[in-house]
C-alpha cells in the first residue's frame, strides 16, 4: 500500500529514479529487477509489481527452474545497478563544500529544491589565498559594511541533494583557484570535484548530522515532507513559528460574567472541600457512603482520587546533573544530557510554507539509534512533552462530515483545573471516602437560584460541546494531548512511533 | 447473550436489536451495587437530598469468596454471586471458561446439540480449523505438482508458469476457490451417533456445574473496599477476614512463602512496589474512569479497557504496566522484581504495538510512580491511604506511518 503512495512524483528527474525504487522496498523483501524497464526506454517508469513468491523449497534443494529464474533475476539486478547514472547538466545546482564549517555554499541554484532547503548565510568575502576559509561573518565584520549573503545547505541537505543527483559538489581547497563568479566556472572548478561516495564519507557526522539522521532526513524528504532542523545550528538559521493555538485557546474559554463566576464558585467550592476533605481524610478503613450517591456515576466520580497528571513534577534520578542552558531554547535539564531531544521539524507536503519565516512545525521528530539507546523513559518523555505545545485532534474521519467538532474535544483540556475533577489532582492526599457532599450541597443549594444555574463542570464540558455532536473520546484519548514522533534507526530500517501524551482522566467513561 | 454464542449472519436486523435491547437489560448496571432512586420524591426527600443525606436506597448483593493464594485470586463460589458480579461491571473471569462463567449452560447446549445432532459453536470452530488445515495441505500438494510439471518442461528447454495453467486457468486453490471435499461429513454422523450412546445413559442425570468464578486480587479489593459488596474468607478456617487483614493477606500473596495459606498479619518489610499495590493503582484508576478493566494477557499486555464492557464491543485500548521508581535505589532493594520496571527494548515495543494494531486496540504505556521511601514514610503502607501518593503518567503509543501523513 506504502508502495503507491511512494511513486515518484512528476517533476522529478528519471535519472534517480533507482533510489526510489529501493527506497520503498521498505516492507518486505526486494525488488523484481527483472521488471525493471530498461534504462532510457521508458520515460516514466513504474514501480513493478513484485513476483509470486514460491510457497516452498522444492525437495531435494533447487530445481534447475528455480535456479533459472533466480540467475535471471540477479542479472537483471546487476544490469539495473551497472548502468551509469546520468544528469542532465541543465538542471544540476552547483555547490561548494567548505569542511571547515561544515556548509555547502551553492554556487548555481537550479530546479525547485531551494524553495525548502538551504538558508542564507552572512559570510564575509573570502580573502586571497585564505578563500573561503569563511570566518564567521559576526567575528571579523566591518562595522557598516554590508557583508554579503550566500545561499548554503546544511550537510544533510547537500548530501541529499548529491545523493539524488540534483548537485554537485566541489570540495573547497585552501590553496585552489580563488572562487570567481564567472558564469562558465563550471569549466574553471573551483575545487576538488566531489564523488557521491566522498560526499557520504564527508558529510556524514557533521554539525549533528549522524547517520541515523541522515536517513529519516532522506526517507521523509522522499517522501515529500519538508524537514527543518529544530534547534538552529546558526543565528541565521529561520526559526518555526510557535503554534498559533497557543493564543486561540483562552478565546474558547466562555469568559461571560456567568462564567466567570461559575469560575470563581467553583474554586471557592474546591478551597472549601479540601478544608472539608482534611479533617475527613482520617479513615481510609471506610467503605464509601452508598448511600449518599444518586447515580453510579457519582460514584465512580468519588473513587477519583489517584493523581493521574503531568503537571506534578516528576522526581528525576541521574539524568539531571546534565545542566546546561543548551541553545536558545530553555531546555529542561533531562533532556540537556539525554539522547531525547526534537531534532526535525517536519511540514506535511500540503502545509503552506515559507522557507525564511517557518510556520509551527505539523510533526515533532526525535532520532535515535535502536542499537545503543533503550526506549525513553517517562522523565525523558515528560521532558519532550514539557517543551512542545498542546496539539490540535486531527479532524474527525470522514464519516458523516463535521469539521466544526474540531474545536469542542480541545475544550476539556482547555486547563481549568479548578473546575475539573477537585479531587486529589493538585492534592495526593485526599480521601477517597470523601462523598461528593459539601460540592452537591452547595450546587443543590444554587438550583433553587434560578438566574444562576451553575453546571457541575464535567457536564459543562458535555453541555459545550453538545450543539455540535458529542465529539468521540476515542480520537482525543488516541492522539493525546501532545506527540512526538520518535523514529528508532536500526542500521538502516526505520521504525516511527508516536508518543502521545495521555488523557484519560479528561474523558471519563461514566 | 453468552459471548460464546456466534454472531450468525443469518438473524435478521430486528433479532439482533433484540438482543441488544435485552444486552441493555442485563448488563445495565455498571457496577454491582444498584442504587434506587425513590419513583416519587416527596418534598422532605428534595430538603434531605439538598443537605446530601441518604435519599437512595442502596441494594448491596453481598457476594461471598474465598481467597486462594496459590492462584493469587478470589474464589466466588456461590454461582449466583459470580452472575452478579460478571452481569454488574463484568467482575471476574470463570475457570473453565474464557470469559463469563458459561461452563454449565455450554454442557447442556452440548447435550442438546448433540441429541439434535446439531453442532456447538466449539464444534464448528474445531471444523473450521480442520478444513483450513486441510486447504493448506491441499494448496502445497498443487505447487508442488505445479513445480514437478514446470521443472520436467524446463528441461525440456521451456519455461512456464507454475501458478497458471498453459489455458490461463489458476493451478493453485486460493482460500476464495478452495471446497473441502465430501470425505470430512462422514466423521460428524460416527461421533455423533457416539454422542447419543453416551448421551442415553446419562440422560437423566442432570450436570452438576463445578465451575467457579475467579476474581483478580486487583478485582476483590476494589470490590470489598470501595463498595463492602463481597467478603473474603480464609480458605483453612472459613471465617471471613475483615478489611484489614485482607489488606495483609493480597499483600502477602506475592511474597513467596512455602505454604500456601492466607496470612493476615502484617508483612514484615511493608514495600510501595508490591505488585498488588502497583497492579492495584491502575486498575482502580481505569474503573474509577468507568472503563472496564480485564486482563490483557492475550495481547501481551497487563490490562485491557472496554467500553462497557466485553459483551458490547471489543477492547479500545491495551494498557502495560510500567512501575517507575521515584528512588532507584528502591528498586535495587526490592524483593520484588516488576515486570517493565525498567524500559523495553525497541524490538519488544515494536512487538507488543504490532499485536495489539493487529487486532485494532491502542497500546497504553501506564507509568506508575512507586513512591521513594525517603520521602514517604512505610507506616502509610499500612492503610489503604498510601495509593494517594502514587501517580500515574500515561503515554498513548502508535505507529507513525510516514506516507499515510501527508496530508
Amino acid at each position: 500500500m506504502d508502495d503507491a503512495l511512494e511513486v515518484p512524483r512528476p517533476q522529478l528527474p528519471t535519472a534517480d529514479v533507482q533510489e526510489e525504487d529501493q527506497s520503498s522496498g521498505d516492507e518486505d523483501g526486494g525488488l523484481d529487477w527483472t521488471k525493471l524497464p530498461k534504462l532510457g526506454t521508458a520515460a516514466r517508469p513504474v514501480i513493478p509489481k513484485r513476483g509470486e513468491k514460491d510457497f516452498e523449497p522444492a525437495a531435494g534443494g533447487g530445481s534447475g527452474l528455480q535456479l533459472h529464474v533466480l540467475d535471471r533475476s540477479r542479472e537483471a539486478m546487476l544490469e539495473a545497478l551497472r548502468a551509469g547514472r546520468s544528469i542532465s547538466s541543465k538542471s544540476i545546482s552547483y555547490g561548494l563544500w567548505y569542511p571547515a564549517i561544515d556548509r555547502v555554499h551553492v554556487i548555481t541554484a537550479r530546479g525547485i529544491h531551494f524553495s525548502t532547503m538551504g538558508h542564507s548565510a552572512t559570510r564575509a568575502p573570502p580573502s586571497e589565498g585564505m578563500g573561503g576559509e569563511a570566518v564567521d561573518a559576526q567575528s571579523n565584520s566591518i562595522p557598516g559594511s554590508k557583508l554579503p549573503k550566500r545561499l548554503e545547505l546544511l550537510p544533510e541537505e547537500a548530501l541529499y541533494l548529491v545523493e539524488r543527483g540534483a548537485l554537485f559538489c566541489y570540495k573547497f581547497l585552501s590553496n585552489g583557484l580563488p572562487l570567481v563568479d564567472s558564469p562558465n566556472f563550471e569549466m574553471t572548478s573551483p575545487g576538488a570535484p566531489m564523488s557521491v561516495q566522498q560526499a557520504f564519507a564527508e558529510m556524514t557526522g557533521r554539525d549533528g548530522m549522524t547517520l541515523e539522521r541522515y536517513q529519516v532526513y532522506a526517507y521523509l524528504k522522499r517522501l515529500g515532507f519538508i524537514l527543518m532542523r529544530a534547534e538552529p545550528p546558526t543565528a541565521e538559521y529561520p526559526v518555526a513559528a510557535l503554534t498559533p493555538l497557543l493564543s486561540n485557546r483562552p478565546l474558547t474559554q466562555p469568559q461571560t460574567f456567568r462564567g466567570k463566576l461559575t469560575t470563581l464558585f467553583s474554586r471557592f467550592a474546591s478551597n472549601v472541600l479540601s478544608v472539608f476533605r482534611l479533617s475527613r481524610r482520617s479513615d481510609w478503613w471506610k467503605h464509601l457512603q452508598l448511600s449518599r450517591y444518586r447515580t453510579s456515576a457519582d460514584i465512580f466520580q468519588s473513587l477519583r482520587f489517584i493523581p493521574c497528571t503531568y503537571s506534578v513534577p516528576l522526581p528525576l534520578p541521574s539524568v539531571s546533573e546534565g545542566k546546561q542552558a543548551s541553545s536558545s531554547k530553555a531546555l529542561p535539564f533531562a533532556l540537556s544530557a539525554s539522547p531525547y531531544k526534537v531534532f526535525f521539524h517536519v511540514y506535511k507536503p500540503s502545509t503552506p510554507f515559507r522557507k525564511t519565516a517557518p510556520p509551527a512545525p505539523d510533526f515533532y521528530v526525535v532520532v535515535v539509534n535502536a542499537r545503543t539507546t533503550p526506549m525513553p523513559s517517562i522523565q525523558e518523555l515528560t521532558a519532550l512533552f514539557d517543551i512542545l505545545p498542546v496539539m490540535p485532534l486531527p479532524p474527525p474521519r470522514k464519516r458523516g462530515v463535521q469539521p466544526a467538532v474540531k474545536n469542542p474535544p480541545n475544550s476539556p483540556p482547555t486547563d481549568d483545573p479548578a473546575t475539573k475533577a477537585p479531587p486529589g489532582i493538585s492534592r495526593p492526599s485526599s480521601t477517597p471516602g470523601w462523598p461528593l457532599s459539601a460540592l452537591t450541597f452547595l450546587r443543590r443549594l444554587l438550583f433553587f437560584l434560578p438566574f444562576f444555574c451553575p453546571t457541575p463542570p464535567a457536564q459543562a464540558d458535555k453541555l459545550a460541546s453538545k450543539p455540535t455532536r458529542p465529539p468521540n473520546p476515542f480520537l482525543a484519548l488516541k492522539t493525546g494531548k501532545k506527540t512526538i514522533v520518535i523514529a528508532a534507526v536500526d542500521s538502516g530500517s526505520i521504525s516511527f512511533f508516536r508518543f502521545g501524551q495521555g488523557v484519560f482522566e479528561e474523558w471519563p467513561m461514566a | 447473550m453468552s459471548l460464546i454464542q456466534p454472531a450468525s449472519r443469518s438473524k435478521s436486523h430486528q433479532k439482533s436489536s433484540a438482543r441488544r435491547t435485552e444486552n441493555d437489560r442485563i448488563y445495565a448496571n455498571p457496577l454491582p451495587i444498584i442504587l434506587i432512586e425513590p419513583s416519587q420524591p416527596s418534598l422532605l426527600h428534595k430538603a434531605l437530598g439538598l443537605l446530601g443525606v441518604s435519599v437512595t436506597q442502596v441494594l448491596n448483593p453481598h457476594c461471598e469468596g474465598v481467597l486462594d493464594v496459590a492462584t493469587r485470586s478470589v474464589w466466588v463460589l456461590n454461582m449466583k454471586d459470580a452472575m452478579v458480579l460478571w452481569q454488574r461491571g463484568f467482575f471476574g473471569k470463570g475457570d473453565l471458561s474464557r470469559s463469563e462463567p458459561s461452563w454449565l449452560a455450554r454442557q447442556i447446549n452440548a447435550r442438546k446439540q448433540a441429541k439434535q445432532g446439531g453442532m456447538t459453536s466449539e464444534e464448528v470452530t474445531a471444523k473450521r480449523r480442520a478444513e483450513r488445515k486441510q486447504f493448506k495441505l491441499d494448496r502445497a500438494k498443487a505447487m508442488a505438482a505445479a513445480a514437478a510439471e514446470a521443472e520436467t518442461a524446463f528441461q525440456e528447454g521451456r519455461v512456464i508458469s507454475t501458478i497458471y495453467a498453459p489455458d490461463g486457468t489458476r493451478m493453485i486453490p486460493s482460500a476464495a476457490t478452495w471446497k473441502p471435499n465430501r470425505a470430512p461429513e462422514t466423521q460428524p454422523d460416527k461421533s455423533a451417533s457416539i454422542a447419543e450412546e453416551s448421551d442415553d445413559e446419562d440422560e437423566e442425570e442432570p450436570i452438576e456445574n463445578v465451575e467457579h468464578l475467579q476474581l483478580t486480587l486487583q478485582e476483590a479489593f476494589f470490590l470489598l473496599w470501595n463498595l463492602d459488596c463481597l467478603s473474603v474468607s480464609n480458605t483453612q478456617t472459613g471465617d471471613p477476614l475483615t478489611l484489614s487483614q485482607v489488606w495483609n493477606a493480597f499483600q502477602n500473596a506475592h511474597v513467596p512463602s512455602p505454604k500456601l495459606v492466607p496470612s493476615p498479619e502484617p508483612p514484615q518489610h511493608r514495600c510501595f512496589d508490591n505488585p498488588f499495590l502497583v497492579n492495584y493503582v491502575i486498575y482502580h484508576h481505569y474503573r474509577s474512569l468507568g472503563w472496564v478493566v480485564k486482563s490483557g494477557i492475550k495481547f501481551c499486555v497487563d490490562y485491557l479497557l472496554y467500553k462497557r464492557g466485553p459483551i458490547f464491543a471489543h477492547a479500545e485500548f491495551a494498557i502495560v504496566v510500567c512501575p517507575v521508581y521515584e528512588d532507584p535505589a528502591d528498586q535495587e532493594s526490592s524483593p520484588f522484581n516488576l515486570q517493565n520496571a525498567s524500559p523495553f527494548s525497541w524490538s519488544w515495543l515494536s512487538t507488543i504495538n504490532r499485536v495489539n494494531s493487529q487486532v485494532q486496540k491502542t497500546l497504553i504505556l501506564s507509568y506508575v510512580t512507586i513512591p521513594a521511601r525517603l520521602r514517604v514514610s512505610d507506616a502509610v503502607l499500612s492503610s489503604p491511604a498510601c495509593f494517594a501518593h502514587y501517580s500515574i503518567r500515561e503515554v498513548v503509543l502508535r505507529r507513525f506511518i510516514p506516507a499515510r501523513m501527508r496530508d
